[in-house]
């Protein structure tokens, strides 16, 4: 019977789309079990089909069997028919939800064949690749379009192939049309039978945001420390304004007392004039020179003045270094005057140094502006500063009194604006160098240190700048990091 | 001659003290260092009353030379002058100093609180009394009170409010707190003399450093149990406050003498505390003395230490940068006649509520309430029992441990 062997036909095609989804399902529930939680009731309905696959086997048998009686059991093919289109709309129902569940994976999807041709590309793989699943689908996975690293990929896809074990692999960065990306991904064998290997199913999750929120908090980092050195502003601005207010007001103080001998002297003046007797003014003169003790004052009226106008000086010099210092950054390169953004940044965190360190500059007067993002090369100096001085501390401890020494210099040498920063302090350990600029990496405890300063400032003059970072220490001696900054920005694209 | 010892590692810093500081030239001999090392030379030489200090120096720092000097002088008063505003420097440094001033400090102020120091410095002739007390960072909290408040702040829904409402409870802890609020420590140098309120002005994550961290309150350790219930002590210290704040409302004093009028109330035997903690055997003798001769307690105590309960606690809240106005209520709460000033004050508040309070006054024998109705006079009052009268609610209410400021035990 054509209609009966037409069905047949349709329920196998059925079965084995079920058997396939089956096997995809039991890889994709082993990884996914956890991240998909909402999907809890997902093995129950795994049990449904297989039971109902059962139904549709068993059915068939009997159908055979039943066939063989032909005509007699017309009436009962009639309705078994019935039945057949029953489980057939069930059958499709149960693939229709187990698409549902696999698409509804917040996961990256991407199921390949033994052959290597990518078989499934879901919706989310769409979204984050940008790359629709028509253009992939039938496509070798070796020859995708996504723009990764793709000879590590393809040999880990290979060894999957090969060696038929799960691999993971985190922070893959991938780029794509407006923004990179980065994600974890998860590369399993689909296997039939322990030897019968079927294909792969790579699973990918997209941590973009996730790092971006981790830089987020380096930021968020990044301006503690300028709170911290706000406090350190505030003691530099407060200890002169402690000195000017005293001298202002032993000023106003001895204004008095030599306004009350000035009364004296102009009587005296006009007893003179007059002709009158000045013998009792002159000692009045004397008792009071003594009383307020003129010499001292004398004596100490021009310091006063002098320390006065030196502290307002010290203010005003910390003041304004701090308001070009944290000068707005803009996002584009500007000409910077790398000398007086040393200075500046040496004022502001005068503070962090001047207990532990004198700092002396050599600065090639003769440097041009050079092409940078001021509030960033302000940040890069002022790690390395704060690196110096913490590498003295270390060196010569807290309680000895005496004082390292830290040497800031720029040099114009070919193409290249060069500083560099020097101190004799701890030096950095062979056994650690490899690491310095990882981030994170420190050495020194909570509080003092995060282990970002060296990571960004290599971003910064590496990554953004196209400069170099260099440096040389020796244990016990100390330590010179050295910063090359293109004069010309030729860097943009690369 | 008082001798004072300033320390700066900037010596313009110096040059302006001395140059503000010179009329006071008569009375004060000020010596300067510009470092620690120089500063424990100075000191080892000769016999300083006062040591001004700034904090961050190279070398040593403020905070190292002061930890020095409570070791080496214990009664020379410390005091930190300095231009820091970071918040866990200042923490840091709260241990060994008595007083803070920051920079920059008004030369009027520094005068000011210089000359108080000197004033507190009279009220305690007895050298070894004034370094036992020198020493003292912080007081000896009922032990299940302070099990509650690390509780609590350790906890990770720990509340302010409740927080707040344990310290209340606890005289060791109200003194520390109130302390630290009324000086200028946290840059709040304010008036403010409910220890609750104190604890919401300090905010929870300050209290949490200071308790945890700085380790400010500490608790008696159970096995020298007090001669005394504390906690009566702690009962009828509320109860003087809460009716000290009446009477002075009823004797129209200022606002600020209304406040000063409570918190030395709950403070005015907090001398009894640190003779309990510091020197127990005395305690135990003064007791004997009471009871043998059946003289007040004060008396007893002039025997056996040459000085009183008030004196004691008053020298440590003076030290510790409390208001004059404040010390010399505690110190002459039993014989206000001794007070070189008998204006109407928070003293005539404290001493009257004293007084009324006597019956539950753990420490005291003589149960029976008279006045010194000569130093009454001399304030201007001559009707007491009036005024008594129309102050008797809030002493009713202080005995039920009811008080407007909801302190429960
Ligand atoms: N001048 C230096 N001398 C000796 N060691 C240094 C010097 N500069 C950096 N280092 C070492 O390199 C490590 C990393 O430095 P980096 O600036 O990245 O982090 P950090 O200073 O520890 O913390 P952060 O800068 O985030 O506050 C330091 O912990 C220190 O061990
Ligand atoms: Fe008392
Ligand atoms: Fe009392
Ligand atoms: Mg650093």
């Amino acid at each position: 019977m054509n209609r009966v062997e037409e069905l047949e036909n349709r329920v196998k095609v059925l079965e084995s789309k079920l058997h396939k989804e089956e096997k995809v399902r039991r890889v994709l529930m082993d990884r996914v079990e956890n991240s998909v939680a909402s999907t809890g009731n997902s093995f129950g309905l795994f049990e449904n089909n297989v039971l109902l696959q059962k139904n549709v086997e068993q059915r068939t048998r009997e159908l055979k069997s039943l066939l063989m009686e032909k005509e007699e059991v017309n009436r009962k093919l009639l309705h078994e028919i019935e039945e057949r289109g029953k489980a057939e709309i069930e059958v499709s129902s149960a693939h229709r939800k187990i698409e549902a569940l696999v698409s509804s994976i917040p996961l990256i999807m991407i199921e390949v064949s033994n052959e290597g041709i990518i078989k499934r590309w879901n919706a989310v793989a769409e979204k984050v690749f940008q790359i629709e699943s028509s253009e992939v689908l039938g496509m070798e996975i070796y020859k995708c379009p996504i723009r990764w690293d793709k000879d590590k990929i393809n040999e880990l896809l290979r060894r999957c192939c090969s060696e038929g074990i799960a691999m993971t692999l985190k922070a893959v960065k991938f780029a794509r049309t407006n923004t990179d990306g980065v994600l974890d991904l998860t590369i399993s064998p689909i296997m039939e039978s322990s030897l019968n290997f079927s294909g792969l199913i790579i699973l990918g999750a997209d941590t973009t945001e996730h790092v971006l929120l981790e830089r987020q908090l380096a930021q968020a980092q990044k301006l503690e420390s300028i709170g911290q050195l706000a406090a350190g502003i505030a003691h530099e601005i407060n200890t002169p304004a402690q000195f000017v207010g005293d001298n202002a007001r032993f000023l106003d103080e001895s204004f008095g007392d030599l306004e009350r001998i000035l009364l004296l002297h102009d009587r005296l003046l006009d007893s003179l004039k007059a002709g009158s007797p000045t013998d009792d003014l002159v000692k009045s003169i004397e008792e009071m020179e003594n009383e307020i003790d003129l010499d001292f004052i004398r004596k100490d009226i021009p310091n006063a003045i002098k320390q006065s106008i030196e502290g307002i000086g010290r203010i005003n010099k910390i003041v304004r270094s701090m308001k070009e210092f944290s000068h707005p950054g803009t996002d584009e390169k500007t000409g910077v005057d790398i000398n007086r953004a040393i200075e500046n940044t040496i004022n502001v965190a005068r503070n962090e140094w001047k207990y532990v360190a004198e700092v002396a500059t050599d600065l090639d007067t003769g440097m041009p502006l050079v092409p940078c993002l001021p509030g960033e090369i302000n940040q890069v100096i002022l790690n390395m500063l704060i690196n110096a001085a913490h590498a003295i501390a270390e060196k010569f401890g807290k309680a000895s009194g005496s004082k390292g020494v830290i040497t800031i210099a720029t040099r114009l040498n070919g193409e290249f604006a060069e500083i560099s920063i020097k101190d004799n302090g701890a030096g950095i350990p062979e056994e650690i160098r490899s690491r310095i600029f990882d981030p994170f990496f420190t050495t020194k405890e909570v509080g003092r240190g995060t282990g970002q300063g060296l990571a960004i400032s290599h971003s910064v003059i590496v990554g953004k700048h196209g400069g170099a970072i260099t440096f040389e220490s020796e244990v016990g001696q100390g330590a010179i990091f050295v910063l090359k900054l293109p004069l010309r920005d030729g860097m943009e694209s690369s | 001659m008082r001798r004072i010892l300033f320390v700066d590692d900037e010596p313009m810093v110096l040059d302006g003290l001395r140059r503000t500081l010179r009329t006071m030239g008569k009375e004060w001999q000020m010596e300067y260092a510009t470092s620690g090392r120089e500063a424990l030379e100075i000191l080892a030489a000769r016999v300083f009353d006062v040591l001004v200090t700034d904090m961050r120096m190279p070398g040593m720092d403020g905070c190292q030379l002061l930890n020095h000097v409570r070791e080496l002088y214990p009664h020379t008063v410390r005091i930190i002058l300095s231009g820091q505003s970071d918040k866990e420097e200042l923490l840091k440094s709260i241990e060994p100093v008595h007083l803070y001033l920051s920079k920059p400090c008004d030369a009027e102020i520094l005068k000011a609180t210089l000359a108080r120091t000197f004033a507190v410095r009279h009220l305690l002739e007895n050298d070894s009394l004034a370094e036992v007390i020198s020493k003292i960072q912080s007081l000896p909290s009922l032990p299940s009170l302070y099990y509650e408040i690390i509780d609590e702040i350790r906890s990770a829904d720990g509340s302010l409010a409740r927080v707040g409402d344990i310290i209340s409870k606890d005289l060791g802890m109200s003194a520390k707190i109130l302390q630290l609020v009324n000086s200028s420590f946290f840059g709040l140098a304010t008036h403010i003399s409910s220890p609750a309120k104190a604890v919401s002005l300090l905010g929870l994550e300050t209290i949490k450093a200071l308790v945890l961290g700085i380790k400010i309150f500490s608790g008696f350790s159970s096995s020298d149990l007090p001669c005394y219930s504390i906690a009566t002590l702690w009962d009828h210290s509320l109860a003087t406050a809460c009716l000290a704040r009446e009477i002075a409302r009823h004797l129209n004093l200022t606002q600020d003498e209304i406040e000063d009028s409570f918190l030395a109330g709950l403070l005015h035997d907090i001398g009894k505390l640190i003779l309990l903690d510091r020197l127990p055997e005395a305690c135990g003798k003064i007791a004997e003395v009471a009871s043998s001769t059946e003289c007040p307690v004060s008396q007893a105590e002039k025997k056996v230490l040459g000085t009183t309960h008030g004196r004691i606690g008053a020298y440590l809240l003076g030290i510790w940068g409390f208001s004059e106005s404040v010390v010399n209520a505690v110190a002459f709460h039993h014989c206000p006649g001794e007070c070189p000033n008998d204006a109407l004050s928070a003293l005539t508040a404290v001493y009257l509520a004293n007084q009324c309070q006597g019956k539950n006054d753990p420490g005291n024998i003589n149960k029976t309430v008279n006045f010194d109705l000569d130093y009454l006079s001399k304030s201007g009052i001559d009707r007491i029992e009036e005024l008594l009268l129309t102050c008797s609610d809030p002493c009713r209410l202080g005995e039920n441990g009811g008080c407007e400021d909801s302190f429960r035990r």
